[in-house]
């Protein structure tokens, strides 16, 4: 049988949604999904869902954040469900895909469209990202002097008063 | 033993067919001790008439124009019960969400507040494993961080939020829960969410208007992190923030980041008297997704 991991990377309310629709698209595929550890209690009330992986993190799902017990897994398709239409903002869960073996990527939208992305795109995006980040990095740092220098004094002054 | 009033508080605003829905499932809850507010945020699509029509059991304040999330903090004020559920106007507990609910609280002196499965209306019944059995109390979290709660589906202890504060009205959207959760976990209690525990959620986040979440998620993250986060981690978050602006602008061709960060900026003085720092294993623990803040716009 055909295996697939879905990305929990929205809320449970919006998955609840997608995954009908996963469902009745890949009828024929054994559905794997991987959540943060929080995740697992609520994600366990699938009935469609054959296996949870837990992403062993606190923060965001990253590239450099590897998932041990997926290093050996083979998919057939990995889903990254996004809150949006295009997918705008994903881009870290996007590279994260890529540490997964799959032969497919697709992105499955706030209403439950489908787009397959190619891993040659997600790396051109991630070039992309390399591009603004630096232009990013260089804005922040001029701003920063600025907040090293009085955000300190600023937030005093806000302090609630003893 | 008796039980406890329980006050249910939530807010609307021009949406008339989602709060009846919502009502209507408040009717069916199994627990007779209930008072139920709604405050309305100047609602003009007869979301009044109808509550004074076909719910007059319901307490409804009425606002004379849309005050967002402060609203909830008039409803709060007006709550007679020991324990207050607050909800969305287009949400509504399980039947049997309230005793689950006080069976927590009764168990565990430290609980401060019950974080219910927040799910979608629409689908939920659907997908829901029957065959699952959920342990009463299996809490949904983890072994190595924290986790606030979802505003459509919360129980909490009206003294402790009494003591705490109520929702920080400067916020007007989003992020006023784990504002709250700061403080909640600051004053020794706990927060948990339970999974046997089920609010159902008109989600339709496809209805949202452009600019609203990017806007008040991104400035409101700016100023959750000033009020509550130890100096150093709220110039550390400041810089991630401002660096996350930039990107995302860029990334989604988007002014929207800038701008709210720079109201963010301009409006701080909002924030006068309500910094409070709370404890650094709080901020360090407590998980706060701020990508989410640029994930909404297209």
């Amino acid at each position: 049988m055909k295996k697939l991991l879905i990305i929990r990377s929205v809320s449970f309310q919006q998955l609840d949604k997608n995954i009908i629709t996963i469902q009745e698209k890949y009828k024929d595929y054994n559905i794997n999904l991987l959540t943060h550890e929080h995740g697992v209690k609520l994600a366990e009330k699938y009935k469609m869902i054959d296996k949870i992986h837990i992403y062993p993190y606190k923060g965001s799902f990253k590239f450099k954040n590897k998932v041990k017990e997926l290093a050996d897994e083979e998919f057939d398709l990995v889903i990254i469900p996004v809150t949006n239409i295009t997918g705008a903002g994903f881009l870290n869960v996007l590279l994260y895909s890529l540490t997964l073996k799959t032969k497919k990527r697709v992105i499955c939208n706030v209403v439950s469209d489908f787009k397959e992305i190619s891993k040659t795109k997600i790396m051109l995006m991630g070039l992309q990202n390399i591009a603004m980040s630096f232009l990013s990095f260089i804005l922040t740092g001029i701003f920063s002097i600025f907040i090293i220098l009085f955000m300190p004094f600023k937030l005093k002054s806000l302090r609630e008063e003893d | 033993m008796n039980d406890p009033l329980v006050s249910i508080v939530t807010i609307c605003w021009n949406r008339k067919e989602d709060l009846r829905e919502s009502l209507n499932g408040i009717r069916e809850i199994d627990y007779d001790n209930l008072e139920v507010i709604v405050v309305d945020n100047y609602s003009t699509d007869g979301t009044v008439e109808m509550i004074e029509k076909e719910f007059p059991e319901v307490k409804l304040i009425k606002m004379f124009k849309n005050i967002g999330i402060e609203a909830y903090n008039i409803g709060f004020k007006n709550a007679r019960g020991e324990y207050i559920v607050i909800l969305d106007d287009d949400s509504f507990p399980e039947r049997d969400a309230i005793k689950k609910m006080l069976d927590k609280f009764r168990k565990d002196e430290e609980l401060g507040l019950v974080a219910f499965d927040v799910r979608n209306y629409y689908n939920y019944d659907d997908i829901k494993n029957d065959k699952e059995d959920q342990s009463e109390d299996a809490a949904a979290e983890s072994k190595d961080y924290l986790m606030a709660f979802n505003g459509a589906g919360a129980g909490v202890r009206r003294g402790l939020l009494e003591k705490v504060g109520f929702y920080p009205e400067e916020f007007f959207l989003y992020w006023n829960e784990q504002d709250i959760a700061f403080r909640i976990l600051n004053a020794g209690y706990k927060i948990r969410f339970f999974p046997d525990i089920v609010s159902y959620h008109k989600y339709s986040p496809e209805n949202r208007s452009s600019w609203r979440a990017p806007f008040y998620y991104t400035r409101n993250a700016f100023w959750l992190i000033w009020k509550n986060y130890p100096l150093d981690m709220a110039i550390k978050f400041t810089i991630q923030l401002i660096y996350n602006c930039f990107y995302f602008s860029m990334e989604q061709k988007t002014l929207i980041y800038i701008k709210a960060m720079f109201s963010a900026f301009i409006k701080m003085g909002k924030l006068k008297g309500k910094r409070k720092p709370v404890d650094r294993s709080i901020a360090k623990n407590l998980r706060i997704p701020f990508n989410v803040s640029f994930t909404f716009f297209r």
